[in-house]
């Protein structure tokens, strides 16, 4: 592994792993003297008695100044301005976000507001615009996918203006990340799939695109291989705990990859279906991936190569002969699809025309996909992939991805 | 299939590394609401002209530093009290270490001393006494280390202080101030990471993200050692190294100290060798150690040692075996590239034979209760000869 | 005493005035582009009127600032961003890594990878720039520097590259 010419690498989240440490909490929270938490969660984290069980782990030892369970899967800035404003009514000093990337995201807006002490959340979009300490936030994944626990970006949304607005400081970034197996136990095996697939791109473009370091690099393998040796036991036996925390651990490994060392083109496409057609983002993932890795592999062959052996294991990597190893990397993605198909009774999609909604009506329509494709020309992944894309690059990856046929590699302009 | 089980991990460093990173840090110091850093350093360095350079970087910054380069060898109390009173006076409010060793110690004390009352420092002496984050405090090092720069702990007289707060906010490792005293420094700086991040990659605290730092660690140090000792010039190789001793100290903050590093600081202590160069000779016989004892993860090193080709192309019962065997060469070579300046067995750094069992007790009276008496013995027996432990 | 004393870190005159020098260039340039070249054009055409973006160095400058006027024209406007208002400030951290910018010895999108630039303000417009600044780059620069600005050079017609460069020169020389 060479060094790279320069690099930066940070992860300040405190990391806390186990199959019952939230019963932690108290104590990490008498550490850092916050003693009024706001709970911020979604209905369907406290549907399935999430928040039970951490309010039963808390004990008597916090009071807890409020619970909030109605974050929606699309968080919005209005809902964080109402939540700061009863954070602020309640007198909370820190937050607990227990629950995905939604309510992470919200907790994340709701700290900058409360600790900056403004009524504006717009103020601070950006990068590098939040300049100093916040208040305690502990996040407590209940999916193993976004890896957003370890992340020094939040994503707030403006519906009404249609607006999507980034920020990115260290400062944002939790303080505590609490990985127990309990949260993830309940998870239902197609979101189990897909938010797995989510981390596994984390991981494999961290690994590929330019801003890779060494700290990423190995960061990026183990989660890799985790999800490998973990995935489909886990979809087989639901409640294999170990298992459980294994994919939890490797989410984070991978968020805290990505989170220094930005993925590319499986982002920039994945974000723009996202936000046109509403697919959830795990399965955009597991869908682009291997679609990504092929429009890069002549700038990244190498790189491809060597995630065959975290990939493949150890037995597949030296059997297979070092030029054909890229490809056999792409192969083994295209393969975990198929078998986590399979064995979801056919609910995790292998491509985009085989994604459906509740009605079972394609979520994708063909006709979309131009649409698609411009949106990912204003996703700011691009700049990390390794080769440049125009409109008619994501058009014919997007388009490839939603037929389920390999990329034409004759098609992909090398400059 | 090694699962990740319970465990806990943090490390607030910021990494910066490579070309231009010391340009950063007026940048950085912003970001950490410091306006006016005082840079802890000593002679030597000014002397090989990197003060120059660090003013060099803060240029067009606007920044005005303080600069003290007067810290000894062998520091104490009073020189922390003088630079606390010039840390106040001065009205700094950040600082920065330039160096290694006993610069980044008082660095991290006189940080203690400032955010608390320098007259209660001795009470906070101790495991996790602190109670409050501390100063900006910024690490800037060079390739003659100890192991603990980036650590949570720092030792002053006969105090050690150990917290969390003490490990550096950003670490800034630039190819310009990256320089060695000699070949044994930077051996020994290597080899603390090696010993550091191997036993925390085997240890019983393993765990995925100590992994992480420790994994690019042992790959740094394996991969570039033996290059800038025959080309010291070569830059890269440098970087590699120093970056392979910041990220062992992270690993080494978060898991209980091992066998390799308990004798290795004792021999160190009692026969003022650096310590580095102990836990070098021991590196893979307290590896064998562990394979004997229980096997844990020793298999898994060859990976960072050995490249993934021949990783995956070692049968699995022979991969530790193997991984053993690169540290016995490794130990071969920086023998002969140095000139036989690099003892291979404590024999060769002129340990006598009779105090090896004095060793063993000590470290056992001294408190060091996770191995017995005799483990400690056979180890050390056979680092002394040389003699590689039987497999069984 | 001794071993303690103070230090005004002082400034960097040529090397700042180098970047000073580039900024302007490449601000006029940009102006030049956008009357010149379609897919500059189409770019800034996704921006809405008023839109105002600024480059330059931390803390001290120096900038350079452009904006898209009323009629929907692409302006230089100097490189004082003080009395104006900015949509979006790209901001590098400092003059050093500005210098590996400008001397081509880092791409635009290494210098993001590497965290060396800092954004306030939307992301798709600050694309919108990067690629606008990229195809600008190519119009300046013979092939061999501009092939290490950007990550894959574009197959152009003869016409549009040499008469293009050209044209972008003569304008923005002139300034107009």
């Amino acid at each position: 592994m060479r060094i790279q010419d320069y690099y930066e690498f940070i992860a300040r989240v405190r990391i806390v792993s186990g199959h019952d440490v939230l019963e932690k909490i108290p104590d990490e929270l008498k550490k850092i003297g916050a003693t009024k938490p706001l709970i911020v969660t979604d209905k369907g984290v406290s549907g399935v008695g999430l928040v039970d069980v951490l309010k039963n782990a808390l004990g008597e030892k916090i009071t807890i100044a409020k619970i909030v369970d109605d974050v929606p899967q699309d968080s919005d800035i209005r809902i964080v301005q109402r939540l700061a404003k009863e954070y602020r009514e309640v007198g909370c000093d820190c937050l607990i976000a227990l629950g995905g990337g939604s309510v992470l995201d919200t907790a994340k807006g709701i700290n900058i507001m409360v600790s900056e002490g403004v009524n504006d959340l717009m103020k601070f979009t950006g990068k590098g615009v939040v300049k100093k300490a916040l208040k305690p936030l502990i996040a407590i994944p209940t999916t193993a996918g976004t890896g957003s626990e370890m992340t020094q970006a939040a994503v707030i949304e403006d519906h009404e203006k249609k607006l999507k607005k980034l920020f990115v400081s260290p400062f944002i970034s939790p303080d505590i990340a609490v990985l127990d197996s309990r949260m993830t136990l309940t998870l239902p095996t197609a979101i189990t799939a897909a938010t797995a697939m989510d981390a596994m791109a984390h991981a494999v473009e961290a690994y590929t695109c330019l801003g890779k370091n060494p700290m990423s690099d190995t960061c990026a393998l183990t989660a890799i291989k985790l999800i490998r040796e973990n995935l489909l036991t886990v979809m087989k036996s639901p409640d294999d705990k170990n298992g459980r925390l294994a994919l939890a651990n490797a989410a984070t490994l991978a968020g805290m990859a990505f989170s220094n060392s930005l993925p590319g083109v499986v982002h920039s496409l994945g974000h723009s279906v996202g936000s046109v057609c509403g697919v959830p983002h795990g399965v955009c993932m597991a869908i682009l991936l291997p679609y990504g890795l092929e429009y890069n592999l002549h700038k990244n062959e190498q790189l491809t190569a060597e995630l065959l052996l975290p990939l493949g294991g150890e037995e597949e990597f030296v059997k297979t002969p070092k030029h054909l190893r890229a490809e056999r990397t792409i192969y083994f993605i295209r393969k975990l699809n198929q078998d986590l198909h399979d064995v979801s009774d056919h609910r995790h999609a292998r491509f985009f025309k085989e994604v459906l909604d509740r009605e079972g009506k394609r979520m994708v329509p063909r006709e979309r996909l131009p649409e698609i494709a411009q949106a990912a020309l204003g996703d700011g992944t691009v700049i990390y992939n390794p080769e440049d894309l125009d409109l008619d690059d994501f058009l014919m990856i997007i388009e490839a991805s939603w037929e389920g046929v390999p990329l034409d590699r004759s098609r992909i302009k090398k400059g | 299939m090694y699962k990740p089980e319970s465990y806990e991990f943090f490390c607030p460093i910021k990494f910066s590394s490579g070309s231009r990173a010391l340009e950063n840090i007026p940048f950085e110091l912003e970001a950490l609401s410091a306006r006016k850093p005082l840079i802890i350093t000593d002679k030597n360095v000014t002397r090989r002209g990197l003060v120059r350079k660090m003013i060099t970087a803060f240029k067009d910054s606007g920044v005005t530093i303080g600069i003290f380069d007067g810290i000894p060898d062998v520091p104490d109390m009073q020189l922390v009290t003088e630079l606390s009173n010039i840390y106040r006076n001065g009205e700094h409010d950040a600082i920065i270490a330039l160096g290694c060793g006993s610069i980044v110690d008082v660095a991290k004390v006189v940080n203690i001393a400032v955010s608390y009352n320098v007259k209660i420092l001795r009470d906070l002496a101790g495991d996790n006494l602190m109670a409050h984050p501390l100063g900006p405090f910024v690490l800037v090092p060079t390739l003659t280390g100890t192991g603990y720069e980036t650590s949570k702990f720092t030792f002053i007289e006969d105090l050690t202080f150990s917290s969390y707060f003490l490990m550096p906010d950003l670490v800034v490792i630039d190819s310009r101030t990256v320089r060695s005293e000699s070949l044994q420094t930077t051996v020994a700086t290597a080899m603390v990471a090696l010993a550091h991040a191997a036993e925390a990659y085997t240890g019983p605290g393993k765990n995925p993200i100590t992994d992480a730092y420790a994994y690019a660690a042992i790959q740094y140090v394996k991969d570039n050692l033996i290059t800038v000792l025959t080309k010291p010039r070569n830059k890269e190789g440098r970087l590699a190294l120093v970056n392979a001793a910041g990220m062992a100290g992270c690993a080494f903050s978060n898991m209980k100290p091992g066998l390799i590093h308990i004798l290795g600081e004792a021999i160190s202590a009692m026969f003022h060798i650096a310590s580095g160069i102990c836990m070098g000779i021991l590196l893979p016989y307290g590896l064998e150690y562990t394979i004997q004892k229980n096997g844990y993860h020793t298999y898994d090193l060859l990976l960072p040692l050995s490249g993934f080709d021949e990783y995956a192309g070692t049968a699995e019962n022979l991969k530790a075996e193997k991984a053993v065997n690169i540290m016995y060469e490794m130990q071969q070579d920086l023998y002969k590239v140095t000139g036989k300046k690099i003892p291979r067995t404590l024999e060769e750094a002129n340990v006598p034979k009779y105090m090896v069992n004095d060793i063993a007790e000590k470290v056992f009276k001294d408190g060091a209760r996770e191995f017995g008496i005799d483990d400690y013995r056979m180890v050390l027996e056979h680092a002394w000869e040389g003699k590689p432990m039987a497999h069984s | 005493m001794g071993d303690y004393r103070e230090v005004q870190a002082g400034s960097k005159p040529f090397k700042r005035a180098y970047i000073a020098v580039m900024l302007w260039f490449v601000g006029r340039a940009i102006q030049a582009a956008a009357r010149v070249d379609k897919a500059v054009r189409e770019e800034f055409e996704k921006l809405p009127e008023g839109f105002t973006f600024s480059l330059g160095v931390q803390p001290h400058g120096p900038y350079m600032i452009v904006g898209k006027n009323q009629k929907g024209r692409v302006k230089y406007l100097g490189w004082k961003p003080e009395s104006k208002v900015v949509d979006l400030r790209m901001a590098i951290k400092n003059i050093e890594a500005a210098l590996l910018l400008f001397t081509f010895q880092e791409s635009t999108a290494i210098s993001i990878c590497r965290d060396r630039i800092d954004f306030d303000g939307d992301l798709p417009p600050a694309l919108t720039v990067i690629r606008a600044i990229g195809i600008v780059e190519v119009y300046l620069l013979p092939k061999l520097i501009s092939k290490l600005a950007i990550k894959r050079y574009p197959v152009w017609s003869f016409g549009r590259k040499y008469l293009g460069r050209i044209r972008i020169y003569f304008h923005s020389i002139l300034g107009y």
